[in-house]
């Protein structure tokens, strides 16, 4: 089966900067995927692309098989709902109209449900909106949709810890009874990580990693206590981090553990603590650009996969 | 063709915009006209001449600015290509066009049959543009129509596009494209000629040209269109 997105070198260039340098990644179908990274790394532009709302200025973009740029028997099986959308000069109810209108997998009742959860009142003007009422009505129509490659860019900007945990509860409900293709980009990464299945993750308009999320829990550990324990424990290891205040030292090593290791880390007095997929991110997109660490990233995946 | 269909209807979820609004201004407009033309006193020949139907056409011009410039980006988040949504919009602008364009007719026939509303008012009929058989009446109004809103179409692209310098820019290439042409005629000592073609051409043969400029302003805001980013 073909992936539900498949992207070859993708280039987007602005006036003096590059957006997306050379991306190439495969999604297959039915998974939530994280695109994870920092603000301008390119995200957004990669999301309009996959939905022929930009264009690209090199590379190759596949979507269930086919260019999505103006094509719309591609289009109309995707939706992408983005933070920043323009809409025009009318009423919740009719985005969720018009919406309805375009796909045909759109189920009223999950929508009008969504509504009651989010609170969000049909017949108010989408321009009186709040920014978290906007988000939730964008949430409605990405999850009502049901379009078999669901594009989230950002979707719960301004909503609360409450909202947001109903957008995560309802998602994987929804996508249990009908799964699809999902690509969520987010910053709120820890709060997502339990939704992840695969994560992207760019940095200055490059893919830094792209991995299964479970291959990524425990490809590196914080070990922590007495220097010269730590320094044992972590011999023969790469490591990306190192800190030390006085006699203790806290360091990033790389390498799945052992059963071993944990007792020998006790015994030593060390303090382990598996990096979380936020903490992975932030470690990925720190790398000078140059020296990308991409690679060992993806050889530790590589190893924790094989193993 | 079920996609240009949701297109369009995609745009009359706006109803006051594309149908209520324009035809409260007219009726408002068309009253202030009436109640003048009470006060003033009669002329001879009785008949009271007024460019207040052209309000609509200035409508179309904002319908098209609107159909494009503001609700563009969510029509394309709706999962339909530039050219489904172009196509279904420009289809829109035809059948509201068609459809005034009778209602424009028919209040003609009505201001002819009731001696211009009882008050010599000649609102719905313009000399020479819109004064000839009801069918031509028709064929002018939907023609003018269409044209404007094809035009305020391509100004909302452009703006969609390019926002402001865009539109000024825009502006500034029409102007130099008849500046272009006022001049290529001065050199060719043709104004002659353009006089004597104008004053020949009956209302019927300019519904022909405004139609020929129709065509080429939706294939322009066409071109504009598949560029489009949003």
């Amino acid at each position: 089966m073909t992936p539900a997105i498949s992207v070859a070198g993708l280039t987007r260039g602005y006036r003096g900067h590059l957006a997306l340098d050379r991306v190439t990644f495969d999604v297959e179908r039915g998974s939530i995927t994280g695109l994870l990274g920092r603000n301008g790394a390119g995200k957004t532009t990669l999301l309009r692309i996959l939905a022929g709302q930009e264009f690209p200025s090199a590379g190759q973009v596949r979507v269930f098989g086919a260019s999505p740029a103006e094509n719309d028997q591609v289009l109309r099986r995707m939706v992408l709902i983005r933070e920043d959308q323009v809409y025009p000069d009318f009423k919740v109810r009719h985005a969720l109209a018009a919406a309805s209108w375009c796909y045909p997998g759109w189920s009223s009742e999950l929508a009008s449900s969504l509504l009651a959860d989010f609170g969000l009142p049909p017949d108010r003007p989408v321009k009186k909106l709040s920014r978290g009422m906007r988000s939730a009505l964008g949430i409605v129509t990405g999850l009502a949709a049901r379009a078999e490659l669901t594009l989230f860019d950002e979707p719960y900007a301004g909503l609360d810890a409450v909202a947001r945990q109903t957008f995560y509860d309802r998602l994987l409900a929804d996508y249990a009874e009908h799964p699809r293709t999902i690509l969520l980009s987010t910053h709120l990464i820890d709060e997502a990580a339990g939704l992840l299945e695969r994560v992207i993750v760019m940095d200055r308009g490059r893919v830094v990693l792209a991995a299964a999320a479970d291959d990524l829990r425990g490809i590196a550990t914080t070990v922590s206590g007495p220097v010269l324990a730590v320094d044992d424990f972590t011999a023969g290891h790469e490591v990306w981090e190192r800190r030390q205040i006085a006699s203790q030292a806290s360091v990033v090593m790389v390498g799945p553990l052992g059963e071993g290791d944990w007792a020998r880390a006790r015994s030593l007095r060390l303090d382990l603590e598996p990096l979380t997929l936020q903490q992975l991110v932030v470690h990925a997109a720190a790398q000078p650009a140059e020296t990308t660490n991409a690679g060992s990233f993806a050889a530790a995946a590589m190893e924790r996969t094989s193993a | 063709m079920r996609t240009l269909v949701n297109v369009a209807r995609y745009h009359l979820t706006q109803p006051l915009i594309f149908v209520g609004m324009v035809w409260a201004i007219m009726a408002f407009s068309f009253a202030v006209n009436l109640a003048i033309f009470r006060l003033v006193p009669a002329t001879s020949p009785p008949a009271h001449y007024t460019g207040a139907v052209s309000i609509i056409y200035v409508f179309f011009f904002i319908m098209g600015v609107f159909a494009t410039g503001r609700s563009l980006p969510f029509g394309l988040a709706l999962g339909v290509s530039r050219r489904s949504y172009y196509t279904g919009t420009a289809l829109l602008a035809v059948a509201l066009a068609a459809a005034d364009a009778v209602a424009l007719t028919a209040l003609q026939a009505i201001e002819r049959a009731t001696n211009g509303w009882g008050e010599e008012l000649h609102f719905f009929r313009v000399p020479y543009l819109l004064d000839g058989p009801w069918y031509l009446t028709w064929l002018t109004s939907f023609v003018g129509l269409a044209l404007l809103f094809a035009y305020g179409m391509w100004f909302g692209i452009v703006y969609r596009r390019w926002s402001i310098p865009g539109n000024v820019t825009f502006i500034a290439a029409q102007v130099t494209v008849v500046l272009a042409a006022a001049l290529l005629i001065s050199w060719l000592h043709g104004w002659t000629g353009v006089g004597r073609f104008f004053t020949a051409l009956s209302a019927a043969g300019l519904t022909g040209l405004l139609a020929a400029l129709t065509a080429a302003l939706l294939v322009g805001g066409y071109a504009t269109v598949r560029r489009v980013t949003v």
